[in-house]
């Protein structure tokens, strides 16, 4: 019979403060819209990243006039690295061949001659493929006798990475609002919900009911909102999934990730209605309590 | 048993709303607590459900020591209290029903007992037939009488009644005392504050009379338009 009386006051509270309470869902639907989509699009820039870095070729050109016995000390001084993983000599002729395949044309043809370096191309341990690193492998292999330039898509990579970055500490910075703004909201409703039922609180205490009783009606009532604003994020989002899918071909949706989608902006949603409702409706009681 | 032991209560800054208070009021009594607005009386009430806490002195109210009791056990101690007030303290928008409930809700009893309990209440006060009203639709009286029953709904062992005819008319203060009265033939302690001497006055109860927080000793008179009533003896 409590639990029946905890239910019909809960949504009596949500019926009566309707507007706020569409308000405060609404804000947390957006909230969590916008979270998720942004800890997706953190987890596609950080996928990409990490799939452009495993790939990432580090070239190592020679001095067009390096010796055979200078093109052997240089393979058998980079074999010593431990943080290779692979590394393949490409001849002059090999490089050729490369243009050819790059550029369609024979550059013998265009030129009489082939000024193509000999080179080696690089593929470091995945553990390594990190700037910092880099660098310092750069500096090393250009500092050996021998070696012309050493190459790799530098700039990309530190575009990609500032790129991740920015949306990581972004994420953080709006997490941190929307959390806040969900927060401001849910507690303005159950402030609302409780002032309004002062009189009802009152005689309650009077009649000997326990916090619990007296609280959980607002508890839940924030538990509602949160469920009500995660579903409606959940739809948005697979909308928005759908439309990035068709459109741009860039995500591979499945069941799953609806499912997932579901369980993440519902959890969440019931998470943050549940804490900031429980926090704020014991603070709200005493308060209008303790002037009487 | 309910006793007061030299109890003071100050409101915040103002002193004596009560003084030095030494009180005893027995099981099954019908006590009859009298006095000019703003002489205590409400306050008094409120000392024995522990709405307020004596400044000084303890009040005892059955097994319970004001000097002693927990939140928690305000809300036990007030399970077995039924209190009936001037302004009704019902729940305007629920139904009567509910409102004679709520107390046995909040004890956690089963529906189809509270079901069965609250039909014989509404019926004692003669509102069965209006149960699923909403309590704002009612007259006063009805209100009242709604208010004993749910006062009665935990059986109590003492019912409080704080003014309770205040906003009656003489015909619904009458039921509203006959309705005591019953209550208190079965054996709860009735204790009531009025000041409507008109009513009381040929109730053969026992009368504490009060004054600027203090409990008045002997032989007290009061005066009504046109007629001098001693309080205690109720001879005009």
């Amino acid at each position: 019979m409590k639990f029946f009386f905890i239910l019909k006051q809960t949504f009596s509270n949500l019926w009566r403060e309707r507007t706020p309470v569409v308000a405060t869902i609404l804000t947390i639907c957006i909230a969590l819209t916008i979270l998720v989509a942004l800890f997706e699009i953190s987890f596609v820039l950080y996928d990409q990243l990490r799939d452009l870095k495993s790939k990432m070729v580090i070239e190592v050109y020679l001095d067009p006039d390096a010796t055979n016995d200078q093109v052997k000390s240089i393979q058998n001084k980079l074999e010593t690295f431990n943080t290779i993983e692979r590394l393949r000599f490409v001849s002059k002729e090999t490089a050729a061949g490369i243009f050819k395949e790059e550029f369609g044309e024979n550059i013998m043809d265009i030129l009489n001659e082939n000024p193509l370096p000999v080179s080696f191309e690089i593929r470091l341990l995945k553990e390594f493929n990190h700037q910092e690193y880099l660098s310092l492998f750069k500096t090393q292999v250009e500092n050996l006798n021998g070696v012309d330039e050493v190459h790799y898509r530098h700039a990309l990579i530190e575009k990609l990475e500032n790129v991740t970055e920015a949306v990581a500490i972004g994420g953080i910075f709006v997490l941190i609002i929307l959390v806040f703004a969900m927060n401001l909201l849910i507690r303005n409703t159950i402030k609302l919900s409780v002032y309004a039922k002062r009189r009802q609180i009152d005689i309650m205490k009077i009649l000997g009911a326990g916090n619990l009783l007296i609280r959980m009606p607002f508890i839940f009532e924030g538990a509602i909102e949160g469920f009500i604003g995660g579903m409606f994020s959940a739809i948005c989002l697979i909308f928005a999934h759908k439309f990035v899918a068709g459109t741009f071909h860039l995500l591979e949706i499945g069941t799953s990730t609806y499912k997932m989608l579901w369980v993440i902006t519902i959890s969440f949603g019931i998470g943050i209605g549940l804490i900031t409702s429980s926090v704020s409706v014991g603070s709200f009681v005493n308060k209008i309590f303790s002037k009487k | 048993m309910i006793q007061f032991r030299q109890v003071t209560v100050n409101y915040g800054y103002v002193p004596g709303a009560l003084k030095d208070i030494n009180l005893q009021m027995h099981d099954g009594d019908f006590t009859l607590i009298l006095g000019p607005t703003g002489s205590g009386k409400s306050t008094l009430l409120r000392l024995i459900y522990m709405d307020i806490l004596p400044s000084a002195g303890v009040v005892t109210v059955d097994k319970w020591s004001s000097f002693r009791i927990t939140p928690r056990q305000i809300n036990l101690l007030r399970r077995k209290i039924g209190v009936v007030f001037q302004d009704f303290k019902l729940i305007e928008n629920m139904s009567i029903f509910d409102n004679v409930a709520l107390p046995l809700v909040i004890e956690g009893y089963r529906r189809k007992y509270i079901k069965k309990l609250v039909h014989v209440l509404l019926d004692e006060v003669n509102l069965l037939q209006s149960m699923d009203q909403r309590a704002s639709t009612l007259s006063l009286g009805e209100k009242q009488r709604v208010a004993i029953a749910r006062a009665m709904a935990k059986n109590p062992f003492v019912v409080i009644a704080d003014e309770p005819t205040g906003n009656l008319d003489r015909e619904a203060s009458k039921n509203v005392l006959s309705l005591l009265e019953r209550i208190n033939r079965n054996g709860t302690s009735v204790i009531m504050a009025t000041h409507d001497y008109e009513l009381i006055k040929k109730t053969p109860y026992k009368r504490i009379y009060m004054e600027n927080g203090e409990v008045l000793p002997g032989e007290r008179t009061i005066t009504i338009p046109n007629k001098k009533i001693n309080l205690l003896t109720n001879q005009e």
